[in-house]
């Protein structure tokens, strides 16, 4: 377990890998702060000692007061080594230290070094211990808050009035057109309020406006990459774009839960994108798998069905004759189809 | 006679359990006529024989389209009491009188039970080719047996099928008593002439039921004979004779939406195809290639019936459309009702009254052309090309349909005919098992204005690649716009 938490990043200074270890000699310079961690490695508690050594336990004479029952009245005591490190000693309690998994009776702290004595994690380090560098900020303080989360919600109010006004061919009614936004924004609060709760959990703050944002930012990329693959689909016939745009869909998605991760935890950006690349190669994959399964083809459509008005169109039109000859030429396809053993 | 008495008092007991609501004309006889909706939700109820087809079409490309299925499975119509000129017919045709039980191989369960009949003094049984399909088809799994009057049983032989009229032809290990007469030259029957239909209806037991004759009926592909009388599920494959014992057709169909009119097979087809056999020695090993040959020359004369003249164009709007009515093809139109949408929609749609047969889940040999005209003038063109994409679309049903036709190809294109620019999309299916025949379907939908959309589709079933090529051209190579307008 202390082998986890060693290599496990410190929450505060926000950096991956364990600091640099310090030379014994500045060890024995004071104050020294006693870190009180999580299981994850996050510092609960703080207490500065000025003097050597440092008796830890549950009874009011300790240096160092621990609330945990399964810790002894004195359990521990920190003091000065004979090689000028310092060392933990246990002072004959019931449950003993452990450190690295074992229990020992007496162990060197290096500044790193976590123990365990009951229920309760600890780390000794000395004034001098030197800490990580300073983090540059990314986290775009500014796109926080009422602002950006309104802008958000707005975003994704207006993308289900556009869609709904696409879709709608009966004629007008007013409630169609108030509840569509309203189904909008319903639809950005419950998909927001998990990462805000997620980002609460573990990256202190909540940011619901910025995951608000990223929502609307998110659904206008859907719609506007699905109605922009129609368009160039129809105008150029491309008809591969509307054959395979599931998968445009899948990226974006992917790009959506890409910056809601990267909003929870900043640093870990590459890692993040890494990941969410993975995942979306792994959707597009279990996309085309689905499609061969229940149509026999890896595309999401047999033709494209989308028809818009001709001034949108720019390639030409084939004569009679000539698509005939299109037809022709599937023949051989569709007769090594029928070669194929049955489904 | 123990069969027909149980069959009668049946039926008797339904009717009563199920008011008796009779729309029958009564006989005069103590028994009532039982009520149609007697036994009508027991059985399993395919579509009705004969609808106008559904506008926009709902089903995908490359599907076979639902064509009519002849009656094997139809609801309950009460035989009428015999006459007592049907009694002593019965009485002296009932030991050539048969049952035909498809089994499946594996644990000789029963899968579908139909009728025949031992023709003269020989050991050839005429009966319906769609109660013995699945033998022909899937020799593999099913096998069949014959079941007599007085409950003896034996094995059948396949020897000859005929796809188009629905007959086949077995050998089995008796020989009638030639009550049956199955005559060398064509019988000439008299509108209103009496004739008696036998058979085993809905696996009650055997049946006699007694009708007129009304002529020939040119709707379907291949002439039918039109008798006025029931003919039930299960009577399939038995015959219809005079009072003296002559096959005038063989039972093959009803149409539910008609009172007591079914159909028959005309004798004349059953005597080529007993000739047939008479010439050969022993069945052939694999009928897939029969029955394909048989589709091959059907679509042959399907498609230059169908394009033997220049298709016909009407007008929709400002655009001309290509249709075909004939004797086969029929034609409806169909509008919506403008309050409940915020565009208006006609729609016109010519399909074959007919389709051949080839097993339960495939039909083929068929002709079908929907048109539909749509237009708005409140909807902006966005949210107009919105609904016209929606129309366009048809979506491929769960496991890419039938097993019996390979995965639909496609073809798609910005095409322009003299007069209208068009989007076309030609889909094909080729048939398994069928060499050399494939489903052709066309779907196209006019490019040329923002605030109306002519879509059209036409699918032809079992046609050869050149054929479905002729006609696909023939249908898109006709559309265009109107001048006057």
């Amino acid at each position: 377990m202390n082998g986890q938490l060693k290599a496990a990043p410190s929450s505060h200074a926000g950096q991956p890998g364990p600091a640099p270890a310090a030379p014994p000699g500045l060890a024995m310079r004071g104050p020294w702060t006693i870190e009180m961690l999580a299981r994850n490695g996050e510092v609960l508690h703080r207490h500065r000692a000025t003097s050597l050594p440092i008796r830890v336990g549950r009874a009011y004479d300790n240096d160092f007061i621990v609330d945990d029952d399964h810790a002894a009245a004195h359990h521990v005591e920190i003091g000065a080594g004979a090689d000028g490190n310092l060392v933990l000693r246990d002072l004959g309690s019931r449950n003993g230290v452990v450190h690295g998994g074992r229990r020992v009776q007496q162990v060197v702290l290096d500044g790193d070094t976590v123990v365990r004595m009951g229920h309760t994690s600890l780390r000794v380090r000395a004034a001098g211990f030197p800490v990580a560098p300073e983090l540059l900020d990314r986290t775009m303080h500014g796109w926080e808050g009422l602002l950006p989360g309104a802008a958000g919600v707005l975003l994704a109010a207006l993308v289900t009035l556009l869609v709904a006004w696409l879709l709608d061919a009966q004629p007008f009614e007013l409630l169609y057109y108030v509840q569509a936004p309203a189904w909008g924004i319903g639809a950005a609060l419950l998909w927001s309020s998990p990462w805000a709760f997620l980002n609460r959990l573990f990256g202190r703050h909540a940011r619901l406006g910025r995951h608000l944002f990223i929502f609307g930012c998110g659904v206008a990329a859907l719609v506007g990459v699905q109605l922009g693959a129609r368009v160039l689909a129809y105008a150029g016939s491309y008809e591969w774009l509307t054959r395979y745009g599931s998968h445009a869909v899948v990226a974006t998605v992917a790009g959506i839960v890409y910056f809601h991760l990267a909003t929870i935890r900043p640093p870990l950006r590459r890692r993040l994108r890494a990941l969410c690349a993975g995942a979306a190669l792994l959707g597009s994959g279990l996309v085309l798998i689905a499609n061969e399964q229940r149509h026999g083809r890896i595309a999401d459509e047999l033709y494209m069905s989308v028809l818009l008005p001709p001034q949108v169109r720019v390639s030409p039109d084939a004569t009679v004759a000539d698509y005939m000859d299109s037809v022709a030429a599937m023949r051989a396809q569709i007769d090594a189809e029928r070669a194929k053993p049955g489904q | 006679m123990k069969h027909l008495a149980l069959a009668l008092i049946l039926s008797c007991l339904a009717a009563g359990l199920a008011g008796a609501q009779s729309d029958m004309t009564p006989r005069p006889a103590a028994v009532p006529a039982a009520g149609r909706g007697a036994g009508a939700t027991t059985l399993p109820l395919i579509p009705p024989l004969v609808t106008p087809p559904h506008l926009p079409p709902s089903a995908p490309p490359g599907v076979s389209p639902s064509a009519p299925a002849p009656g094997e499975v139809d609801d309950q119509d009460a035989l009428p009491p015999p006459s007592s000129a049907a009694q002593d017919l019965y009485a002296a045709a009932r030991g050539d009188l048969l049952q035909i039980r498809m089994l499946l191989k594996n644990g000789h369960t029963q899968s579908t039970v139909g009728s025949g009949f031992l023709v003269g003094s020989g050991n050839l049984v005429v009966t319906n080719y769609h109660v013995v399909s699945q033998m022909a088809l899937d020799p593999d799994v099913y096998t069949a047996e014959y079941v007599d009057t007085d409950g003896n049983r034996g094995p059948v032989e396949l020897m000859a099928v005929d796809v188009l009229h629905d007959l086949a032809v077995m050998r089995i290990d008796r020989n009638g008593s030639g009550f049956f007469k199955v005559p060398e030259r064509p019988v000439r029957l008299n509108q209103g002439q009496r004739l008696y239909s036998l058979g085993n209806p809905l696996d009650l037991g055997f049946a006699i039921s007694e009708g007129a004759y009304n002529g020939v009926v040119k709707r379907s592909f291949y002439d039918q004979l039109m008798f006025g009388g029931p003919i039930n599920s299960g009577m399939s494959g038995g015959p219809s004779v005079t009072g003296n014992g002559v096959v005038a057709g063989i039972n093959v169909s009803k149409r539910r939406d008609g009172e007591s009119v079914s159909f028959l097979v005309p004798v004349r087809h059953a005597q080529e195809l007993l000739r047939k056999v008479a010439t050969q020695e022993r069945p052939p090993r694999d009928f897939n290639p029969v029955i394909a040959a048989q589709l091959l020359a059907h679509q042959r004369e399907m498609v230059d019936r169908l394009l033997e003249e220049p298709l016909a164009i009407k007008s929709m709007g400002p655009y001309l459309v290509p249709v075909r009515e004939s004797g086969q093809l029929r034609c409806w139109g169909r509008s919506n009702i403008k309050a409940a949408t915020a565009y208006t929609s006609d729609a016109m749609s010519c399909a074959m009254e007919a389709a051949v047969y080839v097993s339960a889940t495939q039909q083929t040999g068929h002709v079908s052309m929907t048109h539909q005209y749509i237009r708005s003038d409140s909807l902006h063109p966005l949210p107009f090309a919105t609904l016209a994409s929606r129309l366009f679309r048809t979506d491929q049903p769960r496991g890419a349909g039938n097993a019996r036709l390979a995965k639909p190809h496609c073809t798609e294109r910005f095409v322009h005919t003299r007069t209208l620019p068009l989007r076309a999309v030609t889909c094909v299916r080729a048939y398994r098992k069928f060499e050399g025949l494939y489903n052709f379907t066309l779907l196209t939908a006019s490019t040329d204005a923002a605030e109306s959309s002519l879509q059209s589709r036409l699918d032809i079933s079992g046609v050869s690649y050149d054929n479905g090529m002729r006609v696909t051209q023939a249908f898109l190579g006709a559309f265009g716009r109107n001048p006057r307008r």
